[in-house]
């Protein structure tokens, strides 16, 4: 059985923070509906689409984070829309949602405070003070963060990492809290509500500058290339690409001189002492190099891991997949998805976070995610609309 | 109110670094009693002996406790230091493994188990425990027993590979730790369904994490462009193909950068407001859609660039914002300390510790009513606790001086002279 079985959860806004936050419970067995304007939300306009051709139902984001949800199309900004999310807020057990403060603000308080379902608010910046109303993307949350000062070099413009990563960051902070809120919730019988602010989820997260600068206010120079002061750290060319070291420390870079051929170079002053490592930083670079040229970058990362050197081979999206340990685990799965023609598009997604009881137990299962509005009639058959009732929804415009 | 969430959860762990300890300290957070089990007599990862390390702030006291990336992940938490390769400090674990809910563990795969704590023998101890193993590739798979930590993981998944500057090398990519921030949040929810399905079957569970395979569900849309297009996802720096202007712009003054993005035309029309170009976006001029935007994104993003150098990054990101365009300033390290936001919301928090100077430290990443996370520990210093977890666990006074003795446990690591 799956362990959130029973569980069920409303996610509001159509945004990618919203869909990536329901994401797990679904795929962990809670019963998710996905309120989405009518119009197509966030997540489903985001690329990329197969053979670039934007369409509702096949945008990459939607098909990876939106699995196993049910879509009730249905326009918030109506008195009609708000009173069928009554109805679905009513028998949910968690709200998690991501729209802009003001109507968050007008949504939390149709919660009913005592038998309401538990939330969480997706923001920038919080519920309230000074910027609680700013508008803030991936990017730009990304610069608040303190990160992508760091990721970048001296003089050049700071960098965020790939794109949507921080806030799939914050979604992902918003979905484990709301689980917590309502396992609380079982356990005290108290409703809560949560708040996540993504400035501060991805500013109090680790690999954010802040609080390391906080503790020593040490700040680490924007380096340019290659580590010089800490290395071997970071990717190094070989035969068919590059290798990534993190092997600057003993036991690494000890065991790493003897596999390339050079002990005496683990406890020659020149490479292990800090004061003098950053000067010979280019003689390192031409002991190790040349070794790397001459080989693959799988045959280096078994022989460094075997001799206990932290190396891994830098793959690019098309190898990802057939690395032996992806296959071996099955890291990746193949959803059938319905998309824009009768046939359905097979689409591979990564696979379940973490194993539960089981390299493949059934605990998480990815099925489709939902075509815009495909179960709206459903929901509001068990939310015990008429057919009648239905259409006027329908010729209002309200629903999809 | 302090978390009240996980009030009677207890948690071993049994992990360094941060993608083990953080998510420890989150549970703390959450009113969770963690028991650190530190490594001993070897020192941690993140609490090197000596100087000059650019970790270490200045101050008194060992060199160990002063460690700016071992403070960041173990708030909230008490600490033992045992030697758990005797078998006296084994039975110290065992009895923690029968007191506790949840045991964390990130040692590489097999490891705990040759030390005579695999799953079997763990779920033995205490059929209710939930067993969290985070080896970066699994428990399971040809990679048994490789070592890795999250800048690797980054460089498996093909993170790095789009990562840095369009016109840089790859060994120009910047190693970054992204797994040790998302993985704890994977296994804490993990550990929540956990004990929902235990309060059906009775029984703990066992999560085996690959912090590889939680990092790839962080960037399924780089795999995507391969699978549906058949087309290696580019490096793009700031800008996004179908949006513009989306990017980081220099400010006036030195080294200072502004994030702006117009994602709708609305928001392009206020932009164009704000830079004293309102033309830019009315009927007719190429900018003024967001196909003709995509078409001149070099022009475009050469008159946001002229606009954005007329002042600070912050008044160009209050302008902006005042009219409803997204807009951020870009923070170095200690700029935080300038957000009237994160003041308003009293985030920072001040941590008293004997060692570390007197400083404002980074805050929670949620808040919850009616029960918010609460800074109840400073990051325990080593084997501070010793004697009274051992207490707990039914240790005498007198076991617990013999095993000091017989350095099974301890609370300062040797001198490295």
């Amino acid at each position: 059985m799956q362990p959130l079985v029973g569980l069920r959860v409303v996610e509001v806004g159509g945004t990618l923070a919203a869909g990536v936050a329901t994401k797990r419970y679904s795929d962990f067995g809670a019963r998710v509906i996905k309120v989405e304007p009518p119009t197509g939300g966030e997540i489903r306009r985001l690329a990329p689409f197969p053979d670039d051709r934007p369409h509702l139902d096949t945008g990459a984001m939607h098909m990876a984070f939106d699995t196993g949800k049910r879509s009730l199309a249905l326009d918030l900004s109506t008195p009609s829309g708000r009173e069928v999310l009554d109805r679905v807020l009513a028998d949910a057990d968690l709200l998690i949602a991501h729209q802009p403060v003001p109507e968050l603000r007008a949504l939390l308080r149709r919660v009913d405070s005592e038998s309401g379902p538990c939330t969480v608010a997706i923001t920038a910046h919080g519920l309230d003070g000074p910027y609680a109303e700013r508008i803030e993307n991936d990017l730009t949350l990304f610069g608040w963060s303190t990160r992508a000062h760091r990721h970048s070099v001296q003089g050049r413009e700071p960098l965020r990492y790939a794109p949507q990563v921080g806030m799939i960051q914050v979604a992902n902070t918003a979905g484990m809290l709301g689980l917590v809120a309502v396992w609380g919730r079982r356990q005290d019988g108290r409703r809560r509500d949560v708040e996540v602010a993504g400035v501060e989820a991805l500013m109090g997260n680790v690999d954010s500058s802040f609080f390391l600068w906080a503790v020593n206010g040490a700040v680490q120079p924007r380096s340019a290339g290659l580590y010089r002061g800490i290395y071997p750290m970071g990717a190094y060319p070989c035969k068919d690409g590059h290798v990534l070291f993190s092997a600057a420390r003993h036991p690494f870079f000890t065991n790493l001189c003897r596999v390339i051929g050079h002990p005496e170079a683990a406890f020659d002053p020149r490479f292990t002492d800090p004061s003098q490592r950053a000067d010979h930083f280019e003689e390192f670079r031409a002991m190790l190099e040349p070794w790397l040229a001459v080989r693959t970058k799988y045959d280096i990362f078994h022989e460094m891991q075997e001799a206990g050197v932290m190396c891994a081979p830098v793959l690019d999206a098309s190898e990802v997949m057939t690395d032996p340990q992806s296959v071996a685990r099955r890291s990746y799965v193949t959803v059938a998805q319905p998309g824009p023609g009768d046939e359905p598009i097979e689409v591979t997604v990564p696979a379940a976070p973490y194993r539960m009881n089981g390299l493949h137990s059934d605990r998480w299962q990815a099925h489709a995610a939902p075509r815009l509005g495909e179960h709206t009639g459903e929901i509001l058959d068990e939310l015990g609309y008429s057919r009648d009732e239905q259409i006027a929804l329908f010729r209002a415009g309200v629903t999809g | 109110m302090s978390g009240e969430v996980f009030r009677g959860l207890r948690v071993v762990e049994l992990s360094e670094v941060w993608a083990g300890p953080f998510g420890c300290s989150l549970l703390g957070d959450l009113g969770a009693d963690v028991v650190k089990l530190e490594t001993y007599p070897r020192n941690s990862e993140t609490r090197p002996l000596r100087e000059p390390d650019p970790r270490v702030a200045d101050g008194d006291g060992p060199v160990y406790e002063r460690v700016n990336t071992h403070h960041h992940g173990n708030r909230n938490k008490r600490n033992v230091a045992v030697d758990i390769r005797t078998e006296e400090g084994a039975e110290i674990l065992r009895r923690l493994i029968r007191w506790g809910d949840v045991l964390v563990e990130s040692f590489s795969a097999g490891t705990l188990a040759r030390m005579g704590f695999g799953w079997e023998v763990v779920h033995e101890l205490n059929p209710r425990l939930t067993m969290v193993s985070l080896a970066g590739w699994g428990q399971e798979g040809p990679y048994d027993g490789y070592i890795m930590f999250g800048v690797g993981f980054d460089a498996m998944t093909g993170h790095a590979s789009v990562r840095g500057y369009p016109d840089g090398t790859m060994s120009d990519v910047i190693p970054i730790l992204h797994s040790d921030a998302t993985v704890p949040l994977a296994w804490i929810f993990g550990v929540v369904g956990a004990l929902m399905e235990r309060e059906r079957s009775g029984e703990g569970s066992r999560l085996d994490l690959a912090q590889i395979e939680e990092l790839s569900t962080n960037v399924p849309h780089l795999i995507a462009e391969w699978t549906l297009n058949h087309r290696l996802p580019q490096r793009l720096g700031d800008s996004d193909p179908h949006v513009v202007p989306h990017g980081c712009y220099r400010a006036a003054g030195a080294d200072a950068w502004v994030n702006i993005a117009a994602e709708t035309d609305n928001q392009w029309a206020a932009l164009a407001g704000v830079a004293g170009h309102p033309e830019w976006a009315e009927d007719g001029h190429p900018w003024a859609s967001a196909a003709g935007r995509v078409r001149d994104r070099d022009a475009v993003d050469a008159a946001v660039t002229a606009y954005a150098g007329s002042a600070d990054a912050w008044a160009i990101a209050d302008a902006l914002q005042e009219a409803g365009v997204i807009a951020a300033p870009v923070l170095a390290p200690g700029d935080p300390l300038l957000s009237p936001q994160l003041h308003a919301r009293e985030w920072f928090q001040a941590v008293d510790h004997p060692f570390l100077p007197d400083r404002l430290l980074g805050g929670f990443l949620w808040r919850m009513r009616p029960d918010s996370p609460s800074w109840d520990r400073r990051a325990a210093l080593l084997g501070e606790h010793n004697d009274e977890v051992l207490l707990e666990l039914g240790y005498a006074p007198d076991e617990i001086a013999r095993l000091r003795r017989a350095d099974v446990i301890g609370n300062r690591y040797p001198d490295p002279a």
